[in-house]
């Protein structure tokens, strides 16, 4: 919600159009931006450059209107309840059609408008020209092009806000339909009049079944609620087929003609080398080799460069070889060894343990998973990845748009929960939450894994993953076949592939950095400080024996694991950092069994407290019941195995 | 079946390579893909460039580039 005063200016427009990347010129604020369509899940608003009175609020982007997904609801809500000073509809050059459908909506809405036809560039390579001039006419306010990501465009589009004029209506409906509309904006300016909007744009998106329009009128015609709801229903039934689609295929048919009369398409005689990229990487010849070429890219980024050149050289040569005797030096100098050094720099010290596990392990690790995942985000590759994995998918009731946050989820689980929202059903949402929750290792977990069992061998490596895929695989069938609702078939755009750009990478990779930072410091420092409280209170001891049965009797692991179990709480990573610690005691099986149990145990705290955020105390809560148990018994029976094969 | 329909054909069926118009969306289709299908471009009369089949049914609707399971692809229907 806007928290100012002024009126505000916002930019509306489909998925992945740039709108982020145009608020960021215009504000200076950064937005996550990436090239995949869902990136904006919320409202974000920042002040103008160009003029200081100015607020501008950046939408999630809108396949279409009346509203049905959450970001369309996000949007819907941000134009029901901002005062609004002028929508600035950011478009795609090349693909006027799909722009001037919604255009055809918004301009119902009676509030002074300006087109950004943002993606020239990208449409002038495809041969895509648009007569700005006439459409301007057609439409009677500010189009121009733009090229957000260059910064072209960007001077006139400021002076283009303060022309932003009502735009002409694109057309009118058949006059049966005409006849309903009218008689029902009439009730609306009755009983429930918009400060901003006009009556007729609510009534279309009434008609059309807007679920936030719906409420509103709800909540603000009171008791002639059903006398509007009356007439809808009327309508619906006068109108010979469903009459949401009627009003969309009207729309549609004016923005194509509109469309015809003011662009140009030149023939081209063979596709840019961007889309036969963009083809090579789904081709069902090509597209798996590629993958694993970019898999095994990754891996020798994160895996070998991030968690072992860069970890060893934070870790074992300037943590352990400088800073930490430097600092533990410093620290007993000045106050002695006690229960305060012991605090600070002891076997659970607030600096060795703490901060030295953030810093110099985890931290490497993440950094460099983030910067490959952003690189991935921004060359297109994400959305040609769910099309590859959908088959898969498919037997865990997803579809492939769910490999988005299962990926994500390779960095940070919490941030991964978060991004369920660009999944279409609450029953995919779930299902995703939960195999993110139980089978799904983030990077600094995957590192600590990685680290521990490749030091082992790499067959204990490969027996944790297949343990892991195995679960992931066996859960999500199952899941599919107890949460009650249908699976989605995948339909999905497919970006353009471009060259990613260092400097939105890098924002990105910063922004992600800062916020799991500020996740993990403080529970990595609450942590250690827990453990410290619970050795010297003497309860660590009582736990270790109270675990012994379960860790020692049917895990098959030192009961000073339990410990590890105890720090899993908090953060899994955490846990199996505490379990690291343990490697020189531990066989090969026992170092297997403990890493599989730990990757399932519970989610870190934030991705439960975010699991409880998505989906209700009562699921997360659930959901937990299930995985601990689950996790000890998944861990039991590889010890037993194990032990009876090794 | 009229010879109208006669010509019409799922766009499952179409292999890689050919330009076809959209002839109408299937009711097998769920009235809210329906519609993101429009919102994506699938009206009446739009040419469709059908770019794979293979593992998915992959187009391309003015210059927008769409991937479809065949589920949906087999119930979207087409002339040549």
């Amino acid at each position: 919600m806007n928290t100012s005063t002024a009126p505000a200016i916002l930019l509306v427009g489909h998925p992945n159009v740039g709108k982020s990347v145009l608020f960021h010129r215009l504000t200076g604020a950064y937005v996550n931006v990436s090239n995949y369509p869902g990136t904006t899940v919320e409202v974000t608003q920042a002040p103008a450059r160009f003029d200081a009175s100015a607020t501008l609020l950046d939408t999630p982007g809108v396949l279409a209107l009346p509203s049905r997904s959450d970001d369309e609801r996000a949007t819907m809500r941000a134009l029901l309840n901002e005062t609004s000073r002028c929508l600035v509809q950011v478009g795609d050059a090349k693909n006027l059609r799909r722009t001037l459908t919604l255009t055809a909506l918004l301009a119902e809405l009676g509030v002074p408008m300006v087109l950004a036809l943002n993606m020239h560039d990208e449409a002038m390579a495809r041969g895509v020209t648009v007569d700005i001039p006439a459409l301007a006419e057609e439409l009677a306010i500010p189009v121009l092009a733009t090229v957000a990501t260059g910064g072209e465009g960007m001077g006139e589009l400021t002076s283009s806000i303060a022309r932003a004029a009502v735009p002409d209506p694109l057309l009118h409906y058949d006059p049966l339909l005409e006849e309903e509309i009218t008689l029902l904006a009439a009730a609306i300016a009755t009983h429930a009049p918009h400060p901003s909007l006009a009556a007729r744009g609510l009534a279309i998106l009434f008609l059309g079944n807007d679920t936030e329009v719906d409420s509103w009128l709800r909540q603000h015609a009171g008791p002639a609620y059903a006398q509007l709801d009356a007439l809808r229903r009327a309508a619906s039934q006068r109108a010979e087929e469903d009459l949401p689609g009627l009003l969309a295929r009207q729309r549609t048919e004016a923005a194509d003609a509109l469309a015809t009369s003011v662009s140009q398409r030149a023939v081209r005689s063979s596709p840019l080398l961007a889309q036969r990229i963009g083809q090579a990487v789904v081709h069902p010849l090509w597209g798996i080799p590629i993958l694993l070429g970019v898999l095994y890219a990754v891996y020798l980024f994160v895996g070998v460069f991030g968690a072992t050149t860069l970890v060893g050289l934070l870790e074992e040569d300037l943590f352990d070889g400088i800073l930490n005797p430097a600092v533990t030096d410093f620290v007993t100098t000045q106050i002695g060894n006690n229960g305060l050094s012991d605090l600070l720099v002891g076997q659970y010290g607030l600096w060795t343990m703490g901060m030295t596990y953030a810093l110099a392990l985890i931290l490497p690790i993440v950094s460099t998973f983030f910067i490959a995942f952003g690189i991935l985000e921004d060359s297109g590759y994400m959305p040609r990845l769910s099309v590859i994995a959908n088959r898969i998918f498919a037997r865990m009731g997803l579809n492939g748009r769910a490999v988005l946050p299962m990926v994500l989820g390779l960095g940070c689980v919490t941030m991964a929960t978060l991004t369920t929202r660009i999944l279409h059903s609450p029953r995919e949402r779930l299902i995703t939450i939960f195999l993110l929750a139980l089978a799904i290792p983030c990077s600094a977990q995957l590192g600590v894994v990685l680290g521990m069992l490749g030091g082992v061998s790499f067959s204990a490596l490969l027996v944790w993953a297949l343990a892991m895929v195995g679960v992931l695989f066996l859960s999500g069938f199952l899941a599919a076949r107890l949460v009650p609702g249908r699976r989605i078939p995948l339909v999905t755009e497919l970006p353009p592939m471009r060259l990613p750009i260092a400097g939105n990478v890098l924002k990105k990779t910063t922004g992600r950095l800062k916020w799991y930072l500020i996740e993990v410091i403080p529970l990595f420092l609450i942590g250690t400080f827990l453990m410290y409280l619970l050795d010297r209170l003497g309860i660590l001891p009582a736990i270790i024996e109270a675990g012994e049965p379960l860790v020692s009797g049917w895990l098959g692991l030192p009961k000073e694991a339990s410990a590890a179990f105890v720090m899993g709480f908090l953060r899994r990573d955490f846990g199996a950092t505490g379990l690291f610690m343990l490697a020189d005691a531990l066989s090969p099986v026992q170092a297997i069994v403990g890493m599989i149990t730990i990757t399932l145990f519970v989610p870190c705290f934030a991705s439960l407290l975010m699991m409880i955020k998505e989906r209700g105390l009562k699921t997360g809560l659930a959901m937990l019941a299930i995985i601990v148990p689950f996790a000890f018994l998944v861990g039991g029976l590889c010890n037993l195995v194990l032990t009876a094969l090794w | 079946m009229s010879p109208h329909h006669d010509a019409r054909l799922p766009l499952a069926f179409i292999p890689p390579g050919e330009e076809v118009r959209l002839a109408g969306l299937g009711d097998e289709i769920d009235a809210l893909q329906r519609e993101q299908l429009t919102a994506y471009g699938l009206a009446e009369n739009r040419p469709l460039r059908v770019l794979q089949q293979k593992p998915m049914t992959v187009i391309l609707a003015e210059e927008v580039e769409l991937a479809l399971e065949h589920s949906v692809a087999r119930h979207i229907w087409v002339v040549r």
